[in-house]
C-alpha cells in the first residue's frame, strides 16, 4: 500500500462525490447522462468516485501536502465536508 | 432473495463497526492480526456495496413508491437520498484507515475508524427510519 497515498483519494473522491450529488439534482441531464453511461446514477457515481480515489492516491502518492495544508487535514476536512453537504443539500431541496 | 440479500447487508455493516472497534480497542497494543483485520475490514467495506447496490436497485423502486405517497415522504426524500450517498463514503474512510494502520501510522487512524463508526451507525438508523416509512 506504499504505492498510494489515500489521503489525496479520499479528498478528491469525496468532493467529487458530493458534486455530483448536487449537479445530478440541480441540472437533470447530467444524472441522466450517469443513468444513461452507467446504467444507474448510484453506479456511475461508485464508478467515477472509485476511478478517481485509486487513480489520485496513485498519482500523488509522493506529495503530502498542498502548500501548508497536509495531506491528512485536506483529506478529513473533505470528507467532513461531503458527509454535511449531501446532508444538508437534500434537506434543503426538500424544503425547497 | 430479497432477504437474503438484506442479512447480508446487515450482516456486513454491522461487521464494519464491530471489527472497527475491535481495531481502536487493540490499536496501542500493536497485536499482530491488527494489520490483516484492518484490511480485511477495507475489504468488507468495498464488499458491502454489492448486497447495498441489489437492494437499493432492485427491491427499493417498489418501497420508495409507497414512501412518497405516504405520510413521511422525508424518509425517501432526505434519508434515503443521504445513506445511498453516505454509504459511498464507507469504503474511502476504511480504505484510508486500514492504509494508515499498514504504514505503521495507528495513532493517525484512529479518528478515521471512528468516523467510520459513526458514519455506519448513522446509515444503520437511517435504513430503519426508512423502513419505518414505507409503514406509515
Amino acid at each position: 500500500m506504499g504505492k498510494f497515498n489515500f489521503y489525496f483519494g479520499t479528498a478528491a473522491g469525496s468532493l467529487l462525490l458530493a458534486a455530483m450529488v448536487v449537479i445530478g439534482e440541480l441540472y437533470a441531464p447530467f444524472k441522466e447522462l450517469l443513468a444513461s453511461v452507467f446504467s444507474h446514477h448510484w453506479i456511475g457515481k461508485l464508478a467515477l468516485m472509485s476511478a478517481v480515489f485509486f487513480v489520485i492516491s496513485f498519482l500523488y502518492k509522493n506529495k503530502n501536502s498542498i502548500g501548508k495544508y497536509s495531506d491528512e487535514n485536506i483529506a478529513w476536512y473533505s470528507v467532513l465536508a461531503s458527509v454535511i453537504v449531501i446532508f444538508v443539500f437534500y434537506l434543503a431541496h426538500y424544503f425547497a | 432473495m430479497r432477504d437474503f440479500v438484506l442479512f447480508g447487508h446487515v450482516i456486513l455493516g454491522l461487521s464494519l463497526i464491530v471489527f472497527s472497534i475491535v481495531i481502536l480497542l487493540y490499536i496501542n497494543k500493536k497485536a499482530k492480526w491488527l494489520k490483516p483485520l484492518s484490511i480485511f475490514t477495507a475489504l468488507i467495506s468495498w464488499a458491502v456495496l454489492l448486497p447495498s447496490g441489489k437492494l437499493y436497485l432492485t427491491f427499493y423502486p417498489a418501497t420508495k413508491t409507497v414512501i412518497k405517497a405516504g405520510t413521511w415522504p422525508w424518509a425517501h426524500s432526505i434519508i434515503m437520498e443521504t445513506k445511498e450517498h453516505w454509504g459511498l463514503l464507507l469504503p474511502l474512510i476504511a480504505t484510508t484507515a486500514a492504509w494508515l494502520v499498514v504504514s505503521g501510522k495507528n495513532e493517525e487512524s484512529k479518528r478515521w475508524w471512528i468516523l467510520l463508526i459513526i458514519l455506519a451507525a448513522l446509515i444503520g438508523v437511517m435504513g430503519r427510519l426508512v423502513k419505518i416509512g414505507a409503514l406509515r
